[in-house]
């Protein structure tokens, strides 16, 4: 049966939603092969037409196969598109090693782009009113308090804060720190607020 | 949405099986009917094929294929439906019944499949409604189709939204989704290993 392999990449996704999988380079190229494979005896038959006529209905059925065939790859790529696009904000501009192994080459590519696109954009806002640039993934939630205590959930390291404080965050360690320090942490996981 | 080229969902739904009857000779497809020995395919012969095919075949001119009603859709189960919608399993009948009707409702020429879609919708809306308000009784549910899970699991979403606003937006600072969805499942794979 045709186009079923481009069917078990598609429910790969859809299962899961909220997390990016590994590119599927694999079955993507066996896809295509057999999409090759369909345009070639799509060829030949639609040159022997002219002798036999009976042949029309085959290449229409073949045809639609191949138009599937690429509607589905595109609604992956696109679909791997937009959650890449969300890495960036979640994450920020450096991906951790194992999200960056998920993605191809091509799609590497295309997050360094739209990252410094969005980088651009965020650093020519609000120059007219003597601001040089705005971070737009900060500040999600209107600040209550200017600091907050947090519990570091994983071993940083050293954190260089604004005054020039080096504080030390060890797993399990809490800390009091002002808030615009810490949420891009807190957004990324390794700080979390406590009450 | 339902309709849009790139929707992984709208994807999935067309390729459910409808049962179709082959109006020309196909050769060399004999592949088509599991249960034809020969190279081709002749005219008359009845196949379930996926619905993008069918779709597809069937909006030629002149058309390849009639399509033809799938089970879940004919008389006897309309006349469940129409008795009592919120008591069938929809996981187990049709995982994509909405969607699917809303395709295969105009080879109905009386209409009726439409109706029941309308009908069973509108019974079946009431109830994951009040089911997803108070979040114990969900589980009480019938089996749901996927689009109404994901109306539930939306209808959820909002309830919360709407809690949490009314605390004014005193709320505590969090993890991204992604971020902390990606932890959640390298942990899983940790223990697995």
């Amino acid at each position: 049966m045709f186009g079923e392999k481009v069917i078990e990449l598609l429910k790969e996704s859809e299962r899961n939603r909220e997390t990016l999988d590994q590119y599927n380079d694999e079955k993507i190229r066996q896809i295509i092969e057999e999409m090759h494979v369909l345009f070639k005896l799509n060829m030949n038959d639609a040159n022997a037409t002219t002798e036999n006529k009976s042949l029309w209905t085959t290449v229409q059925v073949r045809h639609s196969a191949l138009e599937r065939n690429k509607r589905c790859l595109l609604a992956y790529l696109y679909n791997r598109m937009n959650k890449i696009k969300i890495l960036r904000w979640e994450f920020g501009s450096v991906l951790p090693p194992d999200i960056r192994e998920l993605l191809s080459d091509a799609e590497y590519d295309w997050f360094s782009k739209y990252s410094t696109n969005l980088a651009t954009y965020m650093r020519s806002l609000g120059q007219d009113i003597g601001y040089n640039g705005i971070d737009l993934t900060e500040n999600l939630r209107p600040p209550k308090s200017l600091n907050i205590e947090v519990l570091c959930l994983v071993d940083y390291g050293k954190l260089e804060l604004e005054d020039g404080d080096v504080i030390m965050l060890k797993k399990n360690s809490t800390h009091f720190l002002p808030t615009s320090e810490c949420q891009t942490l807190i957004r990324q996981g390794i700080l979390k607020q406590i009450t | 949405m339902a309709n849009n080229y790139l929707s992984i969902s709208d994807i999935l739904v067309s390729n459910e099986k409808v049962p179709c009857r082959f109006l020309h000779d196909l050769p060399k497809l004999g592949f088509l009917d599991p249960s034809c020995t020969e190279e081709d395919l002749k005219a008359g012969t009845s196949v379930e094929i996926p619905l993008w095919l069918a779709e597809s075949l069937s909006s030629r001119r002149p058309p390849l294929v009639a399509v033809d009603l799938p089970k879940v859709y004919k008389e006897t189960y309309r006349e469940i439906f129409n008795a009592d919608a919120c008591t069938v399993d929809l996981h187990k009948l049709a995982q994509y019944f909405f969607e699917l009707g809303c395709y295969v409702a105009k080879y109905d020429i009386k209409g009726e499949v439409a109706t029941t879609l309308v009908n069973t919708f509108r019974q079946r809306f009431k109830m994951i409604l009040s089911a997803s308000v108070s979040t114990d009784s969900i589980n009480a549910l019938q089996p749901l189709s996927s689009s109404e899970r994901d109306r539930t699991a939306s209808a959820m979403a909002s309830e919360k939204a709407l809690s949490t606003w009314l605390k004014r937006g005193d709320s505590l600072l969090t993890t991204a989704n992604m971020v902390a969805n990606h932890r959640k499942r390298k942990r899983a794979e940790m223990e697995m290993l």
